[in-house]
């Protein structure tokens, strides 16, 4: 309890790790989480550290297991899923995993080589026949003298023109040529046109579509593609030619000259491409033996390149000692864990063989250790709402315990409905059933794990709301009548207050308390059930929750500024408690406090009978401020006089808070020097001090150069300003006490929220619930399924998850401003332990695992 | 008016420039890749800026040109999202960035072909940035009409060839005389694009772009000293979009020698410090370093600014100069130059 109220106690130790055995010891250290280490050569740059060879070597194999995860996925082989935690590779074995992995990542590669250039020239020869194909129809329709096409329109009449003139150009010399390939079809407009430009009219270029999509064999995308043939003459336009068509990236192929060469072509693609597919397919069957291999252990290899790279990055923080050959590295521990720490450290010795064993060392520091809470699966939901505010200062009062009460009450107040309540405890409750469940606990969906997280926070709610919804009976706006009303309507009538003829004749009526039989007594948990028949019952329920949420604001604040003087105790601040806390307590409670009195006194002094003549506090709040009380009825003999002097108390205990504690600082810090009252304190220190600097000598002596950053806080003397004093003193002031007004109304949103989530589900109910029951027919009870199944869908959307958030939100801004900012400074730093649990290893990060 | 409803077509991209724009190294981040000995440290820091694993998913050894050639894709890949968001004016201004870089391919091209290399060769060293389809074709032509008429007049580069069609040969001065010829056509192009968008644009890319016809009406006359490039023929090449029309122009041409030069310069203060010699002292800075200097520091105005296109460009051009001065590290490491390794021209010196 008292770690969870106050936080571990911390202590700054050295340890000394023989150059041997640092790797074991740290490793242990990283198993356990015990220490968080300090950066000793903050001055040295990334690369310039002692091991960043090795880390470099650690990148690498997380590269290539990446590289093999990434594969792995690809091939769609799943992972072994294995708790197993495997340790740190010894330094000596860290050569076989890494030979190993470049064996592994050559294999792959070569593999993955092959069957690119497999699959690469497989679709370079299915595009092969698709242009065979489509180019026999090209010269297939002038031998048939077919009809001519349009869209080829010129193509038969220049072919046969190159038939009459390629006598005439073989005398001339000139040469008639193909080229025949398959261009992208967004490119082949351009492309045309250019052909034109460039050769200037003495090339033919054909062209048909293919009609299906071929995967192009640079990108493997599916595209739609064009077969094209161009004649050309003579060898110039054909070395152009064969320019344009690089420039395009058009896959050329060889033109066949004759039937029968190409159907022998075909043929031998035909046989090709059959053979291809079976050595595709077992180069595939091979990769992916490969693979299954490697997917054996390729989880324990990242786990162990995981741990080896974060137990070097942690050497790299330590500083070297030359002479005597070992590692000074400095943490921050928790004073109970040094035991175990020295522990662990014979274990790392002893585990590496060394002889002489490493060591711990306490040393005196004053720099502010970081806080640590230790927290369990329960608690820890309360204390991330406090961390979210601000991590708490060094031994400072930490809110949470106080939390896990109040805040699930506070939303209770606003969110109070049994119904609601119940459904929210039963869906906090079967989370906490299954909360080891792994499909619940590694999703991805954030939302999800944010619920996952606060579920236990989520059951406290519900079980407080059942509580509140009890006490304000509403359940789904409905009230619940356990143990019979405490009114009686019979009672009216053997009164003779109602007749029968004045009932016909009247929409209300009108319940007397003050007639006998009327009224039997309170109701025993809760508000009356009654309640729900009248008409005035919501003016009934904002006087009464109005009232509640004060009194809780003040009880809370008050709460809030009792818990400062645990603070001022324990830093032995004792002036703060007579010069902060008290005026702060008087203020407070003189003029709220005696708000709530009034309220108290009235509700146990006014009853039915006398209710006439009730006086409204409001009025008599206001006069207590203006000093007038002669208008109104006094509540109780003396009420004038104890008004004023509880006024005057506040108004005095105003420049007690403001003037108190710097007039005091000051008092103290000039007095000092002039009194000697602390002179022996002052000797105690200087000796203190002594002794650091001969420790800091020591260490300068051990060629350490880790004494200059543990210096610079020890330097720090401490320097009075009256001025500086002043002003935070009367900013505090200020704050405080227009904090306290503005607070205590802050406090009405418990109120606001509360009748607005009772109206809202009221609504809910009459509109949509009530218009399904209204009807009686048989058809009715079918009409009642989708209404309820609408009844239900809004009830949860609207009333539990949006109601809830934002009665969350608002019991979290009553928490971390109304509450916390009474005692809590949050100026602290969070113990990051170095555990290996905690580090997320490069292949998660990359959501590869 | 112009700013009210710029969001509404370009204020994601906007966004986007500026967030990449942090991305930029910093002063910090120079002095660490300073201190690198080997490029496997370049590689390790680069790490932790922008870049991040850009290098390390390479397979193999680290060269110089391997690093060039990553940043230049980084920057295309970066430079494709922004033009593949574009909306109309600013798709145009994206395109038009990207025609300089078209006017070095061509040329570059030209004069390989010329010495008879292979494109297949050639087409690897061309900026990415200028990539056009018909690249691969440019060495077919022999003169620049022919390589007008047949190639590049599909390309958005036809509209800069109107005044450099010439019936010449093609030989490596032409050459060099069509890209100076093409980047006055592109340049004046579009400062009157840049005009014509108005606003805040129009301030904040002219002065840009006048530095630019500026610079290369300077770099012009100095280079052309001792070829046989007359004065004519050079007042021929100058941008006329530039501070320097049309007295400082007139009188570069007339220029003989650097001092000439110098003299024209010292009636523009702001070309006047950056020929001013440099104090005894300080270290020795070529003329293309301090322009270059000068043109960071327009560009980093141009981030001051909001509802204009001008981040885009400075954007383009800042990172171009830190792939520059990563090349420089890069190439100051490998040769063991650690005298050399301070030259590069920060960006952003005030932030560290």
């Amino acid at each position: 309890m008292s770690s969870l109220l106050r936080g571990e106690e911390m202590c700054l130790a050295q340890l000394f790790l023989q150059s041997g055995s640092a790797y074991d010891c740290i490793n242990e250290l990283g198993e356990l989480g015990l220490v968080e280490f300090r950066d000793l050569n903050p001055s040295v740059n990334a690369f310039q550290r002692k091991h960043v060879n090795e880390i470099k070597k650690c990148e690498e194999m997380e590269r290539i297991l990446g590289y093999l995860l990434r594969e792995v996925k690809k091939a769609d082989i799943s992972l072994p899923e294995r708790d197993v935690n495997p340790g740190a590779p010894l330094p000596k074995h860290v050569m076989a995993i890494m030979e190993q992995l470049q064996r592994l990542e050559v294999e792959l590669g070569e593999v993955t080589r092959n069957k690119e250039k497999l699959q690469r020239n497989l679709l370079e020869l299915t595009e092969y026949t698709h242009m065979l194909r489509i180019t026999r129809n090209f010269v297939q329709r002038t031998a048939e003298r077919e009809p001519l096409q349009v869209q080829y329109e010129e193509f038969p009449f220049l072919e046969k023109d190159t038939m009459m003139d390629y006598s005439s150009m073989q005398r001339l010399g000139a040469k008639l040529g193909f080229i025949s390939g398959l261009i992208q079809r967004t490119k082949i407009e351009a492309f045309e046109r250019m052909l034109w430009r460039v050769c200037k009219g003495y090339t033919i270029l054909s062209y048909a579509e293919v009609e299906e999509y071929l995967d192009s064999p640079d990108t493997g995308e599916p595209t739609k593609s064009v077969v094209f043939l161009i004649s050309y003459w003579g060898d110039q336009i054909g070395q152009k030619v064969k320019k344009i068509c690089d420039c395009y990236h058009c896959h050329l192929y060889p033109y066949p000259s004759s039937n029968e060469e190409r159907n022998d072509v075909v043929e031998g693609l035909k046989t090709r491409i059959q053979d291809l597919h079976t050595v595709l397919y077992r180069t595939e069957d091979y990769l992916r033996q490969v693979l299954i291999k490697a997917s054996e252990s390729v989880y324990t290899w990242v786990i162990q390149v995981k741990k080896m790279k974060a137990i070097y990055y942690i050497l790299n923080l330590c500083s070297f000692d030359v002479t005597n050959k070992c590692l000074i590295a400095e943490v921050w521990c928790p004073v109970n864990d040094i035991p175990t720490l020295r522990r662990a450290l014979e274990e790392g010795s002893r585990k590496s063989g060394a002889t002489v064993p490493s060591f711990v060392n306490r040393i005196p520091t004053n720099d502010t250790p970081p806080t640590l809470i230790r927290t369990n699966k329960f608690t820890s939901g309360f204390q991330s709402i406090v961390d979210a505010y601000g991590v708490g200062s060094y031994r400072e009062v930490n809110p949470a315990p106080f939390t896990i009460i109040t805040f699930p009450f506070l939303f209770a107040v606003m969110f109070g409905d049994l119904g609601h309540g119940v459904i929210m405890a039963l869906f906090a409750f079967w989370m906490v059933l299954y909360e080891n469940n792994r499909k619940l606990k590694k999703t991805r969906n954030e939302i999800w794990n944010t619920f996952f997280e606060g579920r236990y926070i989520i059951l406290m709610m519900g079980l407080f709301s059942i509580y509140t919804g009890l006490i304000y009976n509403d359940c789904f706006s409905k009230s619940l009548n356990i143990f019979g009303s405490g009114w009686s309507v019979k009672a009216m009538f053997t009164a003779g207050v109602w007749k029968m003829e004045g009932i016909h004749g009247n929409n209300f009526l009108t319940l007397d308390p003050n007639v006998t039989g009327v009224f039997t007594g309170p109701y025993p948990l809760g508000i009356d059930p009654i309640w729900n028949l009248a008409s005035n019952r919501l003016t009934f329920l904002n006087s009464y929750k109005m009232k509640m949420s004060v009194i809780l604001g003040i009880v809370h604040m008050s709460f809030g500024v009792v818990l400062s003087t645990y603070n001022h105790m324990h830093f032995r601040k004792k002036y703060n408690v007579y010069l902060v806390f008290l005026p702060e307590l008087l203020f407070l409670l003189c003029l709220f406090g005696y708000l709530v009195f009034m309220i108290l006194y009235k509700w146990l002094v006014f009853s039915a009978k006398d209710s006439r003549q009730a006086p409204s506090i409001l009025i008599h709040f206001i006069n207590m401020f203006l000093m007038q009380g002669d208008a109104v009825q006094p509540l109780y003999p003396g009420q004038n006089g104890l008004q004023v002097f509880l006024v005057v108390i506040a108004v005095l205990s105003v420049p007690v808070l403001l003037l108190g504690k710097p007039l005091y600082l000051y008092w103290l810090h000039n007095g000092r020097h002039r009194l000697g009252m602390y002179r022996g304190y002052e000797r105690v220190r200087r000796n203190s001090e002594e002794e650091l600097y001969l420790l800091r000598a020591h260490d300068m002596e051990e060629g350490s150069s880790h004494s200059d950053l543990s210096s610079s806080g020890e330097c720090q003397t401490e320097e009075f300003d009256f001025a500086d004093e002043l002003l935070h003193q009367a900013i505090h002031t200020i704050e405080y006490c227009l904090g306290c007004v503005s607070n205590t109304a802050s406090y009405l949103r418990l109120w606001a929220l509360s009748l607005a989530h009772a109206q809202l589900s009221e609504v809910l109910w009459a509109m949509v619930m009530r218009v399904g029951l209204k009807m009686d027919t048989t058809l009715g009870v079918l009409f009642l399924v989708p209404v309820f199944g609408l009844f239900a869908v809004l009830t949860v959307s609207i009333l539990l998850v949006m109601e809830g958030l934002s009665a969350f939100l608002h019991a979290l801004r009553l928490h971390w401003v109304e509450f916390q900012n009474k005692f809590y400074s949050g100026m602290g730093v969070k113990f990051c332990p170095f555990a290996f649990s905690l580090l997320p290893s490069s292949a998660e990060h990359e959501g590869l695992l | 008016m112009a700013e009210l409803s710029f969001n509404v077509d370009h204020g994601y991209l906007e966004g986007l420039v500026r967030g990449m724009k942090a991305g930029i190294l910093t002063h910090t981040d120079y002095h660490n890749l300073a201190q690198c000995d080997t490029l496997e440290d370049m590689k390790l820091h680069l790490q932790s800026t922008s870049y991040g694993k850009l290098l390390s998913s390479s397979e193999g050894d680290l060269t110089v040109s391997l690093v060039d050639s990553k940043l230049r894709e980084s920057l295309l890949t970066e430079f494709s999202c922004l033009r593949s968001n574009a909306l109309p004016p600013l798709s145009a201004f994206l395109d038009y960035i990207t025609y300089s870089y078209m006017i070095d391919n061509v040329v570059m091209l030209i004069t390989g072909a010329l010495k008879q290399r292979d494109v297949a060769e050639l087409l690897p060293r061309c900026h990415p940035l200028g990539a056009f389809d018909q690249m691969a074709a440019v060495g077919i032509a022999r003169t620049p009409t022919e390589l007008y008429s047949a190639i590049l007049v599909d390309t958005p580069l036809a509209q800069f060839f109107q005044d450099a069609v010439s019936e010449s040969n093609l030989d490596e001065m032409e050459a060099e005389i069509l890209r100076n010829k093409l980047y006055k056509a592109y340049l004046e192009s579009f400062h009157s694009f840049c005009k014509s968008i108005g606003g805040a644009t129009k301030d904040i890319m002219c002065p840009v772009l006048e530095f630019e016809a500026d610079r290369r009406a300077f770099i012009i006359t100095v280079n052309s000293f001792g070829t046989d490039l007359s004065g004519a023929d050079r007042s021929e090449l100058y941008p006329s979009c530039g501070k320097l029309y049309p007295e400082g122009l007139r009188l570069l041409a007339k220029a003989e020698d650097h001092e000439q030069v110098k003299a024209v310069a010292n009636c523009y203060p702001e070309y006047k410090l950056i020929f001013d010699d440099p104090e005894p002292g300080s270290d020795f800075k070529t003329l293309e370093d301090r322009f270059f200097e000068r043109e960071v520091k327009l560009n980093t105005l141009a981030f001051l600014q909001q509802f204009h296109f001008g981040v885009f460009y400075s954007y383009i051009k800042l990172k171009e100069q830190e792939s520059r001065n990563i090349v420089w590290i890069a190439e100051c490491v490998t040769q063991r130059q650690k005298s050399k390794i301070n030259n590069y021209i920060p960006i952003f010196p005030g932030t560290s």
